[in-house]
């Protein structure tokens, strides 16, 4: 918590903000998003937040990013003037910013002080984390045992959330008819890569490497800044790359739309799997101590461990799936196949 | 040690203003890139560098793994950088953007 | 001088928030809208992160490995950033790509039926 490096990183975040909602191409508007969120990252690191740096460093800087420029490769990259009606609209959008800023405000003086070690946030239940998490599980990296053992539910839940957001683009934009209301132009394309030979070789080169990294986060995230969906997401990334710098044609070869819906409802199946196989076995929903009988030679307290990494496995393999099937969608704006 | 450690952050950081100095100066797209991709995988290789040292200060097995995971991370900018500013330098050949060429001197 | 700095963190998050707010409100384009919407969710996260954040603390992981005796030792939570607001913001975080790819899916297919992103040519085609 050094505070020079805390405002200047502040100011500069503010800037790339007004930056980003200021400029008139959505190409570059695109791009600074991709900056403010690397700033974002560095503010949350030098904060002591190491696991939601992580976690913004792949999901926002990485993913957003490619998302914002595929859905501007697809639509247009021109920002037009209203015609009519424009000082209104401002005015109103003003007003409304400035009022709730204010009430903000003044609910900003009551708040405790800052980065201070006795704020009430600090000293109800977190010191029970913080003291019982290695007794309890055996895992050293507080923030995966709390989200993967003591809130398991909300993980679960968040990882079914990431399914229906996936199977909602699919359901907005898929297209199979050969004639639809949407009206794409004929003949259609779907966007052919440029064959350069120095982006194919050198990207075929890393991708392997990628892999084994986004493996190795998912496993080592007991004990360093990692888990699940950090994970997951750079498997996806590593995907998207590929699909980049080759042919979006032969991504959809390589995971087909049936297998990225298959693989994301395997990844909930685990962690739901899981929860009910500790229900099978006698005790509570979600409550990894009882897998103790059935695997063997773990106690209770390195069962929690295994149960985590298992669901970790689990969330990873969801959030990859539908990482790359948001990607293809929007890329090939739902038609998979070229029409003639 | 602290003396190096100082002098490669340093030089890092001269390095990253040029290249920031030549992003904002240079009069053409490909001037610029150049100078940007260059400034930039270099500044990044000497700092990581700097890191290294730094936490050569306790000397053991875990810091010898946290060097050889930096030094991991430099390879990859390595191969990494100099790639997107080809990708990037490549659109914009394909985009038809032209070089800047000298105004013709005016003879008097 | 404390009480300013601590002040200051405060309202650059309530100022990055109501950047985000003006640009879902007042913005044209229906992209620029969806970037406001990310800078708001941004903005609220680095809020409740900054609540989890402690003077003179380390990472939320406890210290092991050589050297290292946490497991004997008493574990000061003064040593240690509040872990539980970074949980909440993990999962606000990629909830909020998920609400980002469903956005950019509707900005799409909106484009593809009414081809502009503009709201009041849109609002005029619906006429």
């Amino acid at each position: 918590m050094i505070w020079q490096l805390d405002l200047s990183i502040l100011s500069l975040i503010v800037v790339c903000a007004f930056a980003t909602i200021m400029v008139k191409d959505l190409l570059s508007a695109a791009i600074i998003f991709g900056a403010y969120s690397f700033l974002m990252c560095l503010l949350w690191t030098e904060m002591g937040a190491v696991d939601v740096a992580f976690t913004e460093a792949s999901v926002g800087a990485g993913v957003s990013t490619v998302l914002f420029i595929a859905a501007v490769h697809q639509t247009t990259r021109r920002v037009g003037f209203r015609k009519s009606g424009r000082g209104l609209s401002k005015a109103i959008g003003l007003m409304a910013a400035l009022l709730t800023g204010l009430v903000l405000l003044i609910a900003e003086m009551d708040f405790p002080d800052f980065a201070s070690p006795f704020s009430p946030a600090s000293l109800h239940l977190s010191p029970y984390y913080i003291t019982q998490t290695l007794h309890d599980t055996n895992v050293p990296n507080i923030v995966t045992s709390v989200l993967a053992d003591y809130r398991g539910f909300d993980t679960m839940f968040e990882t079914a959330v990431i399914f229906t957001a996936g199977l909602a683009v699919i359901a907005i934009l898929r297209r199979y008819k050969k004639d639809d209301r949407c009206e794409l132009p004929a003949p259609y394309i779907i966007s052919e890569g440029y064959p350069d030979t120095i982006i194919r070789f050198v990207a075929r080169q890393l991708v392997p490497f990628i892999q084994l990294f986004a493996l190795y986060v998912v496993a080592h995230g007991h004990h360093s800044p990692g888990g699940g969906f950090q994970g997951g997401v750079i498997i996806g990334a590593s995907f998207i790359l590929l699909a980049i710098s080759y042919d979006t044609k032969m991504i959809i070869g390589l995971m087909s739309e049936r297998s990225n819906i298959l693989l994301g409802n395997i990844g909930v199946l685990i962690y739901a799997g899981i929860g009910f196989l500790c229900l099978l076995l006698g005790a509570n929903f979600l409550d990894y101590s009882v897998l103790s009988k059935i695997l063997p030679a773990t106690d209770k307290v390195m069962a929690r461990s295994h149960g985590m990494l298992g669901i970790e496995i689990g969330v990873a393999i969801a959030v990859m799936a539908i990482v790359i099937s948001i990607y293809i969608n929007i890329i090939s704006c739902g038609k998979y196949k070229n029409e003639e | 040690m602290d003396i190096i450690i100082v002098l490669l952050s340093v030089s890092g950081l001269i390095f990253f203003f040029a290249t920031t100095v030549g992003l904002l100066r240079f009069p053409d797209f490909y001037s610029r890139m150049h100078a940007a991709g260059k400034g930039d995988t270099l500044s990044s290789l000497i700092m990581l560098m700097a890191l290294v040292l730094y936490n050569f200060h306790e000397f053991n097995l875990a810091s010898l793994l946290v060097a050889a995971k930096i030094l991991l991370i430099g390879v990859f900018i390595f191969m990494a950088s100099p790639t997107a500013t080809h990708a990037i330098i490549d659109a914009g050949y394909e985009s038809d953007i032209q070089p800047w060429t000298k105004e013709p001197e005016e003879e008097s | 001088m404390q009480s300013i700095i601590s002040d200051y963190n405060y309202w650059i998050y309530i100022l990055l928030m109501m950047i985000g707010l003006y640009a879902m409100l007042a913005k044209n384009n229906l992209v620029k809208k969806v970037i406001g919407m990310s800078i708001f969710q941004t903005a609220i996260i680095v809020f409740y992160v900054s609540i989890g954040a402690k003077k003179h603390a380390s990472i939320p992981i406890i210290a092991h490995g050589p050297g290292h005796d946490a497991v004997e030792a008493a574990i000061d939570i003064t040593h240690y950033a509040n872990p539980l607001p970074h949980v909440l913001m993990l999962t606000a975080i990629v909830v909020s790509v998920g609400t980002l790819g469903v956005a950019l899916a509707i900005c799409l297919g909106i484009y593809r039926r009414y081809h502009s992103l503009e709201e009041d040519e849109i609002q005029e085609k619906l006429q």
